[in-house]
């Protein structure tokens, strides 16, 4: 229990600003990404296993508070993907980008580039739902 | 600012400099496999488009069941390892640590020879 109260009060007392940042979305990404994901090889297992129960697993997954989850899950992906990507260069090629001026220009970048990935991707998610959940937009 | 505190010297390879690696290389194939799967059936396809009949479809062709399985095995050995990084913050006892490796471990086998069999067998109908 006190090793669960020493890392939370670090992860959030710390202040690091971007380097810090970047860390928590990571790791927060990072879990939120495998839980889904092991549902996920769950969900699609049942097309093999027990093809009848595909559809509400998919039925689930169409509902509208999970077109929001997904949204979420989303911008999950793309930041951990494009944050990896940086963090797996710069340990694996370049390890003097590692100081703070650096880190922080980069840190910007990285949630830069998340974004635009990711806004255009909400976008078409929720137009999706407004038609298939809400019978909007001509759905 | 060009000072640095980190090690000059490698430490020596073991389990935990594999995993390292592992992460880190393992990533770069899931910034591409990962992403594009996001994009493809969250944003392009769209899970009101999937269905039994779309994922029969989709396995038809084996250039998409390679895909699909090389996601299965960089992506969930990646969380698992990340999982294991984020549970080592709060767990320090060795003795604990080595139950966790397990538990994950036999987790990761089980879960992913579960989505093996899945990939393999097809959509049964």
């Amino acid at each position: 229990m006190s090793n669960l109260l020493t890392a939370l009060t670090g992860y959030l007392g710390y202040r690091g600003r971007e380097g810090h940042l970047a860390f928590l979305l990571h790791r927060i990404t990072g879990l939120g990404t495998v839980l889904f994901l092991t549902v996920h090889i769950l969900d699609t297992a049942l097309v093999y296993f027990f093809p009848p129960l595909y559809a509400d697993a998919i039925g689930v997954y169409r509902s509208t508070l999970f077109g929001i989850a997904e949204i979420a899950l989303v911008f999950c992906v793309f930041y951990h993907g494009i944050n990896g990507l940086r963090i797996a260069i710069f340990d694996l090629f370049s390890a003097r980008s590692w100081n703070i001026p650096f880190s922080r220009t980069s840190v910007r970048l990285t949630l830069g580039i998340t974004l635009i990935l990711w806004l255009p991707a909400t976008v078409i998610m929720l137009r999706n739902l407004l038609i298939y959940n809400f019978g909007l937009l001509g759905g | 600012m060009t000072t640095s505190s980190r090690p000059l010297t490698k430490p020596p390879r073991n389990y935990e400099t594999i995993a390292w690696s592992w992460m880190r290389y393992s990533g770069f194939g899931l910034v591409i496999l990962a992403i594009g799967h996001v994009i493809l059936q969250d944003v392009i396809v769209g899970v009101h488009a999937i269905d039994l009949d779309y994922v029969a479809q989709r396995w038809s062709s084996i250039g998409w069941r390679i895909y699909d399985a090389l996601l299965l095995a960089l992506a969930f050995a990646h969380g698992m390892n990340g999982l294991r990084q984020v549970l080592n913050d709060f767990i320090h006892q060795p003795r604990w640590r080595s139950v966790l490796n397990w538990v994950l471990l036999i987790f990761w086998l089980v879960i992913t020879t579960i989505g093996t069999i899945a990939l393999i067998g097809g959509v049964r109908k």
